[in-house]
């Protein structure tokens, strides 16, 4: 009876394996051949099981020995890893020449990676950046295979220990007393296989500092997610992974926030066509006139991003951090430890001793903007507006230049330090690395002088010692969590005086614009043409009725 | 005489579809908060909390939780229940407006529009009350003030925190229970 | 008036009594819906007030085709042949003569069924705010085409929906003025009840 029931469960997963293992389209497929109740051995949509090379069949001591055996198969793939931002945190713009990346970006969360790599590399695909400048970036054996083609889950690079993971079991965080388990290398790298939302989520959905906190639209909330909060990643139905639009040639991921693509082109790629253009699109699938019962909302696509209807709201799973107040930080109870305040929702801190004031917001309904794909950043030496709010990342944008969208966007906003003298952006030295004792860092001493004098030496840059708090802001395009089509924008969200839309200029818009001075004037005549007529019977009726 | 007939018949039309027309939003209304959902809501508890006259919380709703777990999506609404048995008791009491207990317990609305603004909702009791008679417009007036007093927002005032009702029910209509009524 | 024998005449064929009633109709709901659109009131509801306005729009277009082929096939066009001639005798009726029951200075025949004035005003509605909302109708329905086209570097939405929102008060007030107009006959409902049944009742011409 078992023996049958087993041999049904192979032969069920076999035939969902065979089908899922042509076309790379059918990926969605493997997760629910995956399911398959009871399946006695995993069936892979992969034609090569990793738990069968002797190449993984040793104990491996650490990350970079992994590394060395994937390597020996696949002999190009550290080179190309070598290629990407992923890897260099580096990125000119050739639009302006800009030097972006992780190493040169300061933003408005934890502010910059510069004195903070031991800890900020936990999300680099590579091991042992201890500095960003340092950082031996020709090593093969440290790239990061496992951080992306972990399936098991176990794969876990703990801040602090300079993008390594815990190789023996550690108390984490320290004084905390729990124990962070040692990961196990040899099952892990046996069980490699395709990223997965797990694996790129590892890092993206808890930028910032958390989960949640930095895009709103990229959150824990995607590993599952429902229906209502995706429709393409929805576990029960479509169920993409993220390169399933992020489709990967050659590690080299398209889709980057630094070259985003203001107006994808028209129509929806086709396979075997070479396509320069981005997969990462809307368009890329369906094209530009997707509305098939309501077609007058394809007259929208010309200047409305799809997001803008198609994601109302962002953050609809859990809160996201909307703004963050550095000048508070450091504030300690009266017996000199660090304070924690919640929030009236109880679930996360409006106070940090170690970050400031935030404030968190749920079903965020985005601000609006016109998008070419164009960005400017402020970056280290950039002066910034004391006046006003200093922009951190500026995207370019117009009604008439052909190249632009209307875009949804999350607008962070907060108040980080600068220089008084240089009047440029300062990089705090906040973490410390695991174990290490070090005076500088502010989440060990609260200490800003130190900590910006710390930042500045690391990042190059001159500090007068002199240093205040600015106004900034950080715009984030919003495009994941597509919500199913029947909670898209209706008309009069936008088509109203008040609506979405009652700040972007540039179009004319039904019943959001008209202009006042012809309604007051067509109304008066024909108000007056009535009195008019009105006069003209009843002087008719009263003068014939007397006649 | 049919003139005067007749334009008598209009004016008493045009007042009644003038009244249907702003009834609906003469019998509830709507402020717009200072603070998001969630501190609105836990200011409004804590109001409540704090009002004396025998006010209790007894629920905290959130049907939009309800729409998202049907698969749909609906801005943020929580729906703050309080009762005062003070108030209720003289009214479940007298058998010919026994049918207000549909009105009970007391409800709060807040919630998010398009705009982005958290607003706060209610029922306009001391316009409600009266038309069922003196027993009920005499309490629906006091809880009519004391509802005002629900919807203070002092900003000076620190952050309270969200009371959520001990059997809170899963992710459908929210949970009801708690103490009170 | 009724002192005056009556005698009736067949000026409304039925096409055009038809055409008539069909674009009052359409026209009435136009406006209705147009302002809608326009931000002026709520009724419908934005997106079936556009798509009303749109399926009427079309239909009228489809009508005014049938229209513009009848008058000139049956050379009815001609009834709009403007004249300056008693216009000023019209105007004074209009406003001194209809109050003391003057004689109305234009007889209607089956040749001359509109008079001076009439036929200035008709032929202003159909050549001039016809037209006017026709077109910026048609830029309106097109927008997203003007990309493709090359139009938006000569149009701009604004001052497309701006003379359209022109025309419309101008059929408006045309509306207004015509529907009272009407009423002007030898009793109030004498032209309504004409442009129904086809038959117009003139004054009986007395020495013939």
């Amino acid at each position: 009876m078992r023996i049958t029931h087993i041999l049904l469960a192979a032969l069920a997963g076999l035939s969902l394996a065979a089908g899922a293992s042509e076309p790379p389209a059918a990926a969605p497929a493997a997760p629910a051949a995956a399911a398959a109740p009871a399946a006695p051995a995993k069936m892979l949509s992969s034609t090569a099981d990793h738990s069968k090379f002797k190449e993984l069949q040793q104990s491996f001591k650490s990350g970079p020995e992994v590394t060395k055996a994937c390597l020996s198969c696949h002999t190009e793939a550290a080179k190309q890893i070598h290629k990407t931002k992923h890897w260099t945190w580096e990125w000119v713009n050739p639009e302006n020449n800009q030097k972006l990346g992780k190493k040169n970006v300061i933003n408005n969360f934890c502010t910059a990676t510069a004195s903070n790599e031991k800890f900020c590399s936990s999300c680099h695909v590579g091991y042992g950046m201890e500095n960003a400048k340092t950082f031996d970036y020709t090593s093969e054996t440290n790239v990061d295979c496992l951080v992306c083609h972990d399936t098991t889950g176990a794969y876990k690079k703990l801040p602090g220990l300079a993008g390594h993971p815990t190789y023996k079991d550690i108390e984490f965080p320290p004084g905390s007393g729990k124990i962070a388990k040692a990961v196990d290398l040899p099952k892990i790298a046996q069980a490699v296989g395709k990223t997965s939302r797990d694996t790129c989520g590892a890092c993206h959905f808890f930028g910032g500092g958390g989960d949640a906190v930095k895009h709103g639209d990229l959150d824990s909330s995607l590993k599952k997610p429902a229906k209502y909060l995706d429709v393409h990643m929805d576990a029960k139905g479509l169920n993409f992974s993220c390169a399933t639009c992020h489709a990967t040639q050659g590690h080299n991921i398209p889709g980057s926030r630094y070259t985003p693509t203001g107006k994808a082109e028209d129509a929806a790629h086709m396979r075997g066509k070479e396509n320069k253009g981005n997969p990462a699109s809307c368009q890329s699938c369906h094209g530009s006139a997707p509305h098939k019962a309501k077609e007058r909302l394809n007259s929208h696509t010309d200047k409305i991003a799809c997001q803008t209807c198609h994601v109302p709201q962002f953050a609809r799973a859990q809160p996201t951090k909307m703004t963050w107040d550095w000048s508070t930080a450091g504030k300690l109870t009266p017996d000199g430890k660090r304070m924690k305040i919640p929030d009236a929702s109880g679930h996360h801190d409006k106070y940090d001793s170690i970050k400031g004031n935030f404030t968190y917001e749920s079903d965020v309904v985005p601000e609006y903007a016109w998008l070419n794909g164009k960005v400017k950043y402020t970056l280290l030496g950039d002066p910034v507006n004391t006046q006003g709010v200093t922009k951190i990342n500026e995207y370019g944008g117009s009604p008439t230049d052909g190249q632009s969208r209307i875009w949804p966007l999350k607008v962070f906003r907060g108040k980080q330090p600068y220089d008084l003298e240089t009047k440029s952006l300062l990089v705090p030295h906040t973490a410390v690395g695991y174990g290490e004792k070090d005076d500088s860092g502010f989440w060990a001493n609260y200490k800003w002088d130190a900590a910006l004098k710390a930042g500045a030496a690391a990042a190059g840059q001159p500090f007068s010692g002199k240093f205040d708090f600015v106004s900034t802001e950080m715009s984030w395009p919003i495009t994941h969590m597509v919500a199913p089509k029947a909670d898209a924008l209706t008309c009069t969200q936008c088509h109203a005086k008040n609506g979405r839309l009652a700040s972007i200029k540039g179009v004319y818009m039904p019943r959001r614009d008209a202009n006042g001075m012809l309604d007051i004037i067509g109304w008066l005549l024909a108000a007056a043409t009535l009195a008019g007529v009105l006069i003209h019977g009843g002087l008719r009726t009263y003068l014939g009725r007397k006649g | 005489m049919l003139k005067i007939v007749g334009s008598f018949v209009l004016g008493i039309v045009f007042t009644g579809v003038l009244g249907w027309n702003m009834m609906g939003g003469m019998m509830f209304h709507e402020h717009l908060s200072p603070f998001g959902v969630e501190e609105t809501v836990a200011r409004i508890q804590h109001n409540i909390e704090a009002a004396g006259n025998g006010w209790s919380l007894s629920g905290l709703r959130n049907p939009a939780a309800a729409v998202k777990a049907d698969g749909g999506n609906a801005l943020p609404v929580m729906m703050v229940e309080a009762c005062s048995t003070k108030y209720s008791g003289p009214i479940l009491n007298e058998d010919s407006v026994r049918f207000l207990s549909i009105l009970m317990p007391c409800k709060i609305s807040v919630y998010k529009k398009n705009d982005g603004k958290t607003y706060i909702g209610a029922m306009n009791a001391g316009l409600l009350g009266p038309m069922f008679g003196p027993l009920v417009g005499d309490i629906m007036s006091k809880v009519a003030a004391d509802q005002a007093k629900f919807i203070i927002m002092d900003p000076s005032k620190p952050t309270p925190q969200i009371i959520y009702p001990k059997a809170a029910g899963g992710g459908g209509g929210g949970g009801g229970g708690g103490s009170g009524c | 008036m009724s002192a005056h024998a009556m005698q009736k005449l067949y000026v409304f064929k039925i096409f055009e009594r038809i055409w008539h009633w069909s674009q009052a109709g359409l026209i009435i709901f136009l406006l209705i819906t147009g302002f809608e659109v326009h931000g002026s009131y709520a009724n419908f509801g934005f997106e079936k007030a556009v798509n009303y306005h749109t399926i009427a729009a079309w239909s009228l277009v489809g009508l005014w085709v049938f229209a513009i082929f009848w008058h000139f096939t049956t050379g009815e066009w001609k009834q709009y042949i403007p004249t300056l001639a008693k216009v000023d005798a019209m105007a004074k009726y209009y406003l001194f003569g209809i109050f003391v029951n003057a004689p109305h200075p234009f007889r209607l025949t089956t040749l001359k069924k509109h008079n001076p004035l009439q036929r200035l005003a008709y032929l202003g509605v159909m050549l001039f705010i016809g037209p006017l909302i026709w077109f910026t109708g048609w830029f309106y329905i097109f927008f997203d085409k003007w990309h493709a086209w090359g139009w938006d570097k000569y149009l701009s939405l604004e001052w497309v929906a701006f003379f359209h929102t022109i025309a419309a008060f101008m059929m408006l007030l045309f509306l207004i003025a015509h529907v009272y107009l009407t009423t002007t006959g030898h009793t109030p409902l004498a032209h309504i009840k004409a442009m129904i049944t086809g038959w117009e009742e003139v004054e009986a011409e007395e020495k013939k």
